[in-house]
């Protein structure tokens, strides 16, 4: 398909983050992302069409026109790109404008003309329109017509919906220069801040959306992403959360006024919806959320306040649901919960207290969770992908299109990556260990250097380059025995009871790395007494090695090649 | 740890095994540090040579 290109110095790009509930966009100022409110101040932009009297509203106006003009609103469109209509599942439009099959496409009806016929749309149109809009409101920030972009789709985005959204995109005059998985945007928002540092880690991205909740497990290599493993549900979301809302103050209504459901009348469910979608995002800043509609049915008004325990309460299911997807995920990459260094929470349910809380409780002590209520620097989670799909279009604008077609292509990036990890043996209290020089599951080719300690007397040492891997040990303390020997028996019942009944000795669950196969093995010799020892292992992209090995601050040092297998 | 009585190897460097076990995995080709390996892999430079640019 030729795509629509433009020559880089015409160029003027943004960052897209395209979702079925939000949107946002976001520019680069001086090489740091912002994030760009639209005429109405919202930075996070509802993904929503509506026509009113042939004008065209999108975002939060769009959005309230669903109580009053629903079937001429579109929502949720965005996983429609690119689908047959039998592929689909239309829950989230059934109080809006409804799809329908056009050809092996899908279409809307709506009434986009102050007078005549209703028109029929298909998701491309649609699309094209919502985002003619999303680059407008960039343009009159920016005070520049913005033409290019970087946009962040999800990791099971099929080509074909890649290749819809990019006509959808040119159709609308803008180039897109890279659809990058969500995921990455976010990591790539957290490692360009000037905080953030390039380290070997290996990171979950949780994005909990509206009507989706995708998880990745990615390694992080000297600033190479590779997603591990990824799980979609549709189940554990923000609406589903904003359902237990409703619900609940569907009930509560119920109860004052008997046999009248709100949730029966069109525009009680829409009133609802809304209101308690506004209710839920109070919980996530305060501890207390006043929930009130005017003539929500039968013309009666409805007023209540609801607290954030009690709100946890109710939720309990859906924030089990995603604490269970992040266990599957990292249990899909074959890792355990130790092995993660880091965990990102994104999207907009990811502002929710009690889903970072949870997090917290599964993981050790050592993962750093990235988000708002667990960590005070945490980035705003509704902005990372805008951020990063801005960063990746700063970092890439200068090319030629063409170039960016050949650097980005996924056979550039299909290379190797060690199982294992590769590093050095080094004595501990009289016992071999293992200190890992490059990480497991690192793409090659790949050079990494560390400093070792060399035994305290000094003199010559051996360097020994050894596979390693690692893996979980569990020790279960001993149980405290029941008979304490004669010494204290006399205070010891109330103890042994105690513990017998109600402290089930925890394991003690570690991660501990195994020495596998030598690779090499060299020696430095005349070290100095309390000398450091430099070990640099570059590995090629055919798997050959070369180390070089000297002492830190001494001439010389030794250099040698391991063949590829 | 130190060095063994008796070791010797050829420039003090002996080669014993090689990297038992790898995968072909796809680098998302996202952020600067990719780009730096997108430009290495296309006009074949080592790390070295890349630095000496």
């Amino acid at each position: 398909m030729p795509a629509k290109t433009i020559s880089p110095e015409e160029r003027v790009a943004i960052g897209i983050a395209f979702g079925n509930s939000y949107s946002s966009i976001a520019c680069t100022v001086d090489g740091s992302p912002v994030v760009i409110a639209n005429e109405d101040g919202d930075r996070q932009i509802p993904t929503v069409l509506s026509y009113v009297d042939g004008e065209e509203y999108t975002g939060n106006q769009a959005k309230a026109f669903l109580i009053r003009n629903a079937k001429n609103t579109v929502v949720s469109f965005k996983d429609f790109l690119g689908k047959e209509f039998k592929a689909i599942d239309p829950t989230h439009c059934h109080a809006a404008a409804h799809p329908q099959a056009a050809g092996d496409s899908i279409s809307f009806t709506v009434q986009d003309k102050a007078e005549g016929d209703a028109s029929t749309l298909t998701v491309s149109e649609i699309t094209t329109r919502y985002l003619r809009r999303l680059v407008q409101s960039a343009s009159d920030y920016l005070g520049k017509t913005v033409n290019s972009a970087v946009i962040s789709v999800p990791t099971n985005f099929s080509e074909k919906q890649r290749d819809a959204l990019i006509k959808a995109a040119n159709d609308a005059d803008i180039e897109v220069l890279q659809l990058i998985n969500e995921p990455v945007s976010s990591v790539l928002a957290y490692d360009a801040r000037p905080e953030g540092e390039v380290k070997d880690k290996i990171v979950v991205v949780a994005d909990l959306g509206g009507s989706r909740s995708d998880v990745a497990v990615i390694a992080s290599r000297g600033g190479l992403y590779t997603i591990l493993a990824t799980v979609h549900d549709y189940e554990f979301h923000g609406l589903a959360l904003d359902k237990v809302l409703r619900d609940h103050f569907a009930k509560e209504f119920m109860k004052k006024n008997k046999d009248v459901d709100p949730r029966e009348d069109t525009r009680g469910l829409a009133k609802l919806k809304a209101e308690s979608e506004s209710a839920k995002k109070a919980l996530s800043i305060g501890t207390n959320a006043s929930f009130s509609v005017e003539s929500l049915a039968e013309g009666i008004d409805f007023q209540t306040t609801i607290n954030r325990l009690r709100y946890e309460t109710i939720a309990r299911k859906v924030f089990e649901g995603i604490t269970r997807l992040v266990e599957s995920v990292i249990k899909k990459a074959e890792l355990d919960v130790l092995d993660i260094d880091e965990i990102i929470l994104s999207g907009g349910t990811a502002h929710t207290p009690r889903i970072a809380n949870n997090f917290r409780a599964i993981f050790p002590e050592s993962t750093a969770i990235q988000a708002p209520s667990t960590n005070p620097s945490a980035l705003n989670p509704s902005e990372l992908q805008a951020r990063g799909a801005a960063l990746q279009a700063s970092l890439i604008q200068e090319y030629e299109s063409e170039d960016i077609e050949q650097s980005t292509h996924p056979a550039v990036g299909t290379v190797k990556h060690i199982t294992n990890a590769i590093g050095v043996v080094s004595v501990e209290d009289g016992d071999e260990v293992f200190v890992p020089v490059i990480a497991p599951e690192t793409a090659v080719p790949a050079r990494r250097t560390i400093h070792i300690a060399a035994p305290k007397e000094g003199g010559d040492v051996l360097v020994k380059i050894v596979e390693g891997n690692t893996h979980i040990k569990v020790t279960k303390p001993e149980a405290t025995p029941k008979e304490n020997g004669t010494k204290d028996d006399e205070d010891s019942d109330e103890d042994s009871d105690f513990d017998s009944d109600d402290e089930e000795p925890e394991e003690l669950r570690e991660k501990v790395w195994k020495i596998g196969t030598t690779l090499a093995e060299g020696a430095i010799k005349g070290v100095k007494k309390g000398g450091n020892v430099e070990v640099t292992i570059t590995v090629a992209g055919d798997l050959g090695v070369t180390v070089t090995t000297r002492e830190v601050g001494g001439k010389g040092g030794i250099r040698g090649t391991i063949k590829a297998p | 740890p130190a060095l063994p009585e008796g070791w010797s190897a050829e420039k003090d460097f002996k080669a014993i095994g090689s990297i038992t076990a790898s995968s072909q995995r796809t680098i998302e080709p996202v952020g600067p540090h990719f780009l730096a390996h997108a430009r290495r892999a296309r006009h074949k430079r080592t790390f070295s040579e890349d630095d000496r640019i």
